[in-house]
């Protein structure tokens, strides 16, 4: 049974939560019950979400034509 | 495998990394001509490397690897801004984010722990990207490989070539530090003149 971290651990644990990183079910399971019962923590933790969502879309860049040529190019005279 | 089947492997990893290869590199660099000079010159070398490549389940990170290695040597010095040159990430390895929060002021503290539901209306791509350059290249590297290329935490240490504790101490500070750079960016509260 999930027992509350409080604040503090569930601070730490969280850039392992949201990258995947936290790999213990039970500590998982801490971690949840913890946001389950935290209005904070839970709010920090979709900020973040909202955050790492908005860094994939701003910061992925399609590659311009010029280096897939190139590229394409450099493939032919290896 | 002949050459033929790894030039094909070889091709087509590239190919399916290309993308992600000039993001990186365009975070590293911070400029295009840079970025797209840094990624055909990465290529280059992985290709002349390509039997070091022992587990090909790994092209990968050691692609990124290369690509980092090949930043470190031939565009760092040229990249680096003057408010990080001094700055050594080595002394942050053992931090933990309540250590990071309690350096940070009140004023930040108050919105870290309940910023505004409107805070993604207002942000604007380019600040959000002016943030992240900010960052020293320590804790900009890490952010962009994980949160934004998906890397784990253990790829991320091997494209570094550091240990994968020193990955979560970077990106601990690497968000606190972003997300104060955000918060710095916000527009000013309305004042009330009357």
């Amino acid at each position: 049974m999930s027992h509350d971290i409080g604040c503090l651990r569930a601070i730490e644990a969280f850039y392992a939560y949201l990258d995947g990183e936290l790999e213990d079910p039970a500590a998982i399971a801490d971690f949840e019950h913890h946001l389950e019962h935290c209005r904070s923590c839970f709010s920090r933790i979709e900020f973040e979400k909202a955050l790492n969502e908005r860094m994939r879309r701003t910061a992925k860049h399609e590659s311009p034509d010029a280096l897939r040529k190139r590229v394409g190019k450099l493939m032919d005279k290896f | 495998m002949t050459d033929s089947d790894t030039k094909a492997f070889f091709g087509a990893g590239v190919e399916e990394n290309i993308d992600a290869l000039y993001s990186v590199a365009l975070r590293l660099t911070r400029k295009d001509a840079d970025a797209e000079d840094l990624v055909a010159e990465a290529v280059t070398k992985a290709w002349s490397a390509i039997d070091s490549l022992d587990d090909r389940e790994r092209f990968r990170p050691w692609l990124f690897r290369i690509l980092h290695n090949t930043f470190i040597s031939d565009y760092r010095k040229q990249s680096v801004r003057p408010q990080e040159a001094s700055y050594n990430a080595g002394e942050c390895d053992d931090d933990d984010l309540v250590t990071l929060l309690n350096e940070q002021s009140d004023d930040f503290l108050v919105w870290w722990s309940n910023p505004e539901r409107e805070f993604f209306n207002d942000l604007l791509g380019e600040q959000l990207l002016d943030a992240l350059d900010q960052l020293p290249e320590a804790f900009r590297t890490v952010v962009i490989l994980v949160n934004v290329e998906g890397f784990t935490y253990d790829e991320t240490a091997e494209v570094l070539g550091i240990a994968p504790g020193t990955v979560r101490s970077r990106m601990k500070r690497g968000r606190t530090l972003l997300q104060k750079a955000l918060w710095q960016q916000r527009p000013a509260p309305e004042r009330c003149n009357t």
